[in-house]
């Protein structure tokens, strides 16, 4: 027993060098100093019951989960001592390879892997492969600062003409067709996108193309598709600039809108809705799941067309990725207990708290449970 | 009278007729031969750092540069617009040049002038306070001159952007464009000028420090002002000087990443509208901004775009030695 | 295209160390005086305030008169930069600009002063400039390579000929052979011999024996001790100086008995 606990010892250290250099290099993408280590390392002892987690486990992925994942990794360290949990918010993508190529024990990712991926992970996971688990949902707000002008309703295909340049004014017609009674100002509009790679861009421009596909015709993606115009970096980026400029206009994820910017309201069907949490969660749980995947899969095709009352369907859903069945026990006991909790109302309402995010609720919530409950290990 | 360490005489003198063969064994013993050693492997560790690098820039963005266009298309995050991995590159190498180029032009006439200010108008105490802050300004770190450059700087200069636009666009055919939020490449470049400041200005002042007091005492004794001492005298003697400085900052400008990546909004192309949002952007900030979510292919796509910048610093090196030995024989330095 | 020198009571200070001390002389035009003495004597800070060079070292002043022809060197409204154009100076080392051409050297005084001259006027400059400090022969195939590139002779000729570009009324020389080699030496006492009848010439040698072949007059300052201000001890007609001195420290000196 001693020489296997003292080699993981050097190679956690290894491995913690390692990261460090990583984050000097990415010192740029503003990762916190996790010293991650891989799921092998784990140094639980097998005779362990389940519900007793203990062992260094090692996750990382969608920088959007950073802040509900920090408010169940202290909720969880606090039922299970023993464990330690590090999550590296080095982006999705990099998430998702690094779960791939075998060194995490999950990932968080703002997409759900393409079936290419799911094949892929064959190798880390064994035939069942990977599956991806609702964990996460966030309303993303449109977002604006105009001054003197408050509660604003602007339509998918009016946002789409904005971001393409077809509309450039406050007080185009089109605009003040949507808001009678409203006294909109000539000032130029400035519409501002994330510069960085992400999910709530991926969610914002699939919107517009679901809903005004005529005007906004890429589909959607993690990078801004078009060249030209204002953008920053980050969410908190993309506020500060929203603040400082007069006219200015931007989708960004909901609990990121600072006090001082007005949040739009979309065309919702014929009616019209601000961004809330229980309407986000409601459109998810009623969206199909993607066909053609595994049972305990919930890849969710956000239905952006949903019209039904209080629905808000600008929404980005965030997945924990994580093996069908681990081959090492301690890994997989981790990964059951620690997306079991993950996908609890507990956790959900803490997130809601912690993040901002909607809770995930009714059939979805029961069939990301029992996921959960289906991951197998040993 | 004030002695100098330059010799007066004539370079002939000085050359020992024939060089021998140096033997450390008789003459280094003990600290000397040790000192010799750390020397010396310390030079080839900078060799060896180096050659690592560009293995690993090579190695790692070898997949990209060698993938189809198609598959790049598919897999490799290029842009749908560009043929190819060289016509992506194009215009962050030229976003990359013309941000450094626009701080550098007008971070070092700035330089220079303060350097000269420190060395040779004011007085001792003054001096001493404008070296202090100076210095100060090279230990505050990018990141936080990217926030500043961000929050407090650029909504504030969009205004005199939009006036300077509005300006050149009566003079010049065709419009010039200005973007309000000010997230421009006029204002990245002027932020990275402010960054790459106290490097040329330190080097500049130690630079014009070192003039031959024989140098300037002649202008002085022909009847200079103190202007025409510093053109005659103390600009020539410090312009390789100056170049070097010149250079050490160019390559800090190119390489930064943190402040671009905060204060421009990026944009693909090659465009000289410097006060319009979206129209550039540099490799680092490429890199920092889309390397966490890229993946496989991906990855090597923007490792190539470094191998790129790796190149152009070794480019613009080799061109700041060139300018300097080209004028050899007139620097002073025989 | 001479002109004289008086000196009366001149304190030279450094902040508030006083370096020399009352110096009165007269300087006659067309003529070569030479200023000789131990090491720290202060003869060459004394020949420094007589083209306002010495005020140049911050805290470094005087007081007393220093009059070119009847005009107070140090008068109120006297600029600096104007009496450095009409007091040339040779310095001890020699120190052409290094990264001008021998041409430029030769005309970087001329262009200080602002004035915008033809090629040819220019041409005529440069070589009446280096034929006047006996250099022509040698650089005139090479008028464009640096200056720094002669031998430390022909430099020091170069800033001979530099000085004299100017046309200034007077020449001042601070031990100007001291780092030449004997031939070189000789050649610039030669020069100097025919410099006098345009210029009036002041040098400042540690060599007697120089002192006593190109000067007319030989001015001789002493020391008292290290603190203490040097101070004119003697002047008179260079012969007289070395032949029959008034004063015992002058004869210990020219005598090779101190010094």
């Amino acid at each position: 027993m001693d020489t296997p606990v003292k080699f993981s010892r050097i190679s956690r250290a290894g491995s913690a060098v390692l990261v460090g250099a990583l984050a000097l290099t990415l010192a740029a993408c503003g990762s916190d100093n996790n010293t991650g280590s891989d799921a092998g390392t784990a140094t639980a002892s097998a005779s362990a019951p389940a519900a007793n987690i203990s062992g260094t486990f090692a996750g990382a992925g969608s920088s959007a989960q950073q802040k509900a994942i920090q408010a169940w990794t202290a909720a969880f360290q606090g039922q299970n001592p023993n464990a330690t949990i590090n999550y590296d918010p080095s982006g999705s993508g990099a998430g998702r390879d690094k779960f791939i190529a075998g060194g995490l024990a999950w990932a968080g990712s703002d997409a759900y892997m393409s079936t290419d991926e799911v094949t892929k992970s064959q190798t880390f996971c064994g035939t069942d492969g990977a599956i991806d688990i609702p964990v996460y949902i966030s309303p993303i707000a449109i977002a604006y600062n105009l001054k003197g002008v408050k509660d604003l309703k602007i339509s998918a295909e009016n946002i789409a003409k904005i971001y393409t340049g077809k509309i450039t004014t406050w007080n185009d017609p089109a605009l003040a067709a949507d808001n009678p009674g409203v006294t909109l100002p000539s000032t130029k509009i400035t519409p501002v996108h994330r510069s960085d790679k992400s999910g709530t861009t991926h969610n914002f421009t699939d919107w517009m193309n679901k809903l005004a596909g005529d005007v906004w015709t890429n589909p959607g993606a993690d990078a801004w598709p078009l060249q030209g115009g204002d953008s920053a970096q980050g969410t908190s980026g993309v506020a500060g600039v929203l603040s400082a400029t007069d006219g200015s206009v931007a989708y960004l994820d909901d609990s990121g809108v600072t006090s001082d910017l007005e949040t739009a309201k979309i065309n919702v069907g014929s009616a019209w809705a601000a961004p809330s949490a229980e309407g986000a969660a409601a459109v998810v749980s009623a969206s199909p799941l993607a066909t053609g995947r595994g049972a305990n899969d919930l890849a969710v095709d956000i239905d952006r067309k949903a019209t039904a009352d209080g629905d808000y369907p600008l929404v980005l859903v965030s997945y924990a990725i994580a093996c069908q069945k681990y081959s090492d026990k301690a890994t997989g006991d981790f990964v059951k207990a620690w997306l079991s909790y993950i996908v609890s109302a507990d956790a959900q309402n803490a997130a809601a708290q912690a993040a901002g995010s909607a809770p995930l609720t009714g059939d979805l919530q029961s069939k990301a449970a029992a996921a959960a409950a289906a991951i197998t290990a040993g | 009278m004030t002695t100098t360490p330059t010799s007066p005489a004539a370079p002939t003198a000085e050359r020992s007729p024939r060089r021998r063969p140096r033997r450390h064994a008789d003459t280094e013993r003990g600290f000397s031969r040790v000192f010799r050693w750390v020397t010396t492997s310390a030079g080839v560790l900078l060799l060896l750092v180096l050659a690592a690098v560009a293995v690993f820039l090579v190695e790692r963005g070898w997949g990209a540069l060698v993938a189809s266009p198609a598959d790049l298309h598919a897999n490799g995050g290029l842009p749908k617009q560009y043929g190819n991995l060289l016509a992506f590159i194009g215009p962050l190498v030229f976003g990359t040049v013309l941000a450094a180029a626009l701080a550098l032009l007008l971070a070092t006439p700035v330089a220079v002038g303060i350097a000269l200010f420190v060395s040779h108008y004011a007085p001792r105490r003054i001096a001493g306070l404008v070296g202090f802050v100076i210095d100060l300004l090279a230990a505050i770190p990018s990141v936080v001159f990217g926030l500043w450059g961000t929050l407090t700087l650029s909504p504030v200069i969009a205004k005199l952007w939009a006036w300077i636009a509005d300006v050149l666009s009566a003079i010049l055919p065709g419009t010039v464009n200005a973007t309000p939020t000010g997230r421009s490449l006029a204002t990245t470049s002027l932020v990275l000028a402010i960054m790459i400041l106290p490097i040329i200005t330190a080097v500049s002042r130690e630079v014009f420090k070192q003039t031959p007091r024989l140098h300037e005492e002649a202008a002085l004794a022909l009847g200079a002002t103190r202007w025409e001492v510093v053109r005659t005298a103390v600009l020539p003697f410090g312009r390789s000087g100056v170049i070097s400085a010149a250079m050490l900052g160019l390559g800090r400008a190119l390489g930064e990443t943190m402040a671009v990546l905060m204060i421009l909004s990026p944009g693909l192309g090659y465009s000289f509208q410097i006060f319009d949002a979206g129209k550039h952007q540099t490799i680092a900030a490429n890199i920092a901004a889309n390397f966490p979510e890229s993946a496989g292919l991906e990855v090597n796509t923007l490792i190539a775009t470094g191998l790129a910048l790796f190149v152009i610093t070794l480019v613009v090196n080799m061109a700041a030695r060139a300018i300097v030995a080209r004028r050899k024989e007139f620097s002073g330095a025989n | 295209m001479s002109q004289r020198i008086d000196v009366t009571d001149l304190n030279i200070y450094y902040g508030d160390f006083l370096a020399v001390e009352g110096v009165s002389m007269a300087i006659q035009p067309s003529s070569v005086t030479a200023f000789i003495g131990p090491s720290g004597c202060g003869k060459s800070t004394f020949l420094r305030t007589l083209n306002r060079m010495h005020e140049v070292i911050p805290g470094a002043r005087v007081d007393g008169k220093v009059e070119l022809e009847g005009v107070d060197l140090y008068g109120p409204d006297i600029d600096p930069v104007a009496v450095r154009r009409n007091v040339g100076m040779v310095f001890q080392r020699p120190n052409p600009f290094p990264t001008m051409s021998i041409r430029d050297n030769v005309l970087a005084g001329v262009k200080l002063n602002n004035k915008k001259i033809a090629k040819s006027e220019a041409d005529e400059l440069v070589e009446s400039s280096l034929r006047g400090a006996n250099l022509w022969n040698e650089v005139k195939d090479r008028l464009h390579k640096p200056g720094s590139g002669l031998s430390g002779g022909q430099q020091q000729r170069l800033c001979i000929a530099r000085a004299i570009a100017v046309k200034p009324q007077v020449l001042l020389m601070d031990e100007p052979c001291s780092a030449l080699d004997p031939i070189s030496t000789l050649a610039i006492e030669d020069l100097i011999q025919q410099l006098k009848t345009s210029y009036t010439i002041v040098i400042v040698t540690h060599n007697m024996q120089q002192a006593a072949r190109v000067s007319d007059k030989t001015a001789f300052f002493n020391i008292a001790g290290t603190g203490k201000p040097g101070r004119l001890i003697e002047m008179d007609d260079t012969a007289t100086i070395f032949s029959a001195p008034q004063q015992k420290a002058t004869e210990d000196y020219v005598s090779g008995r101190f010094g």
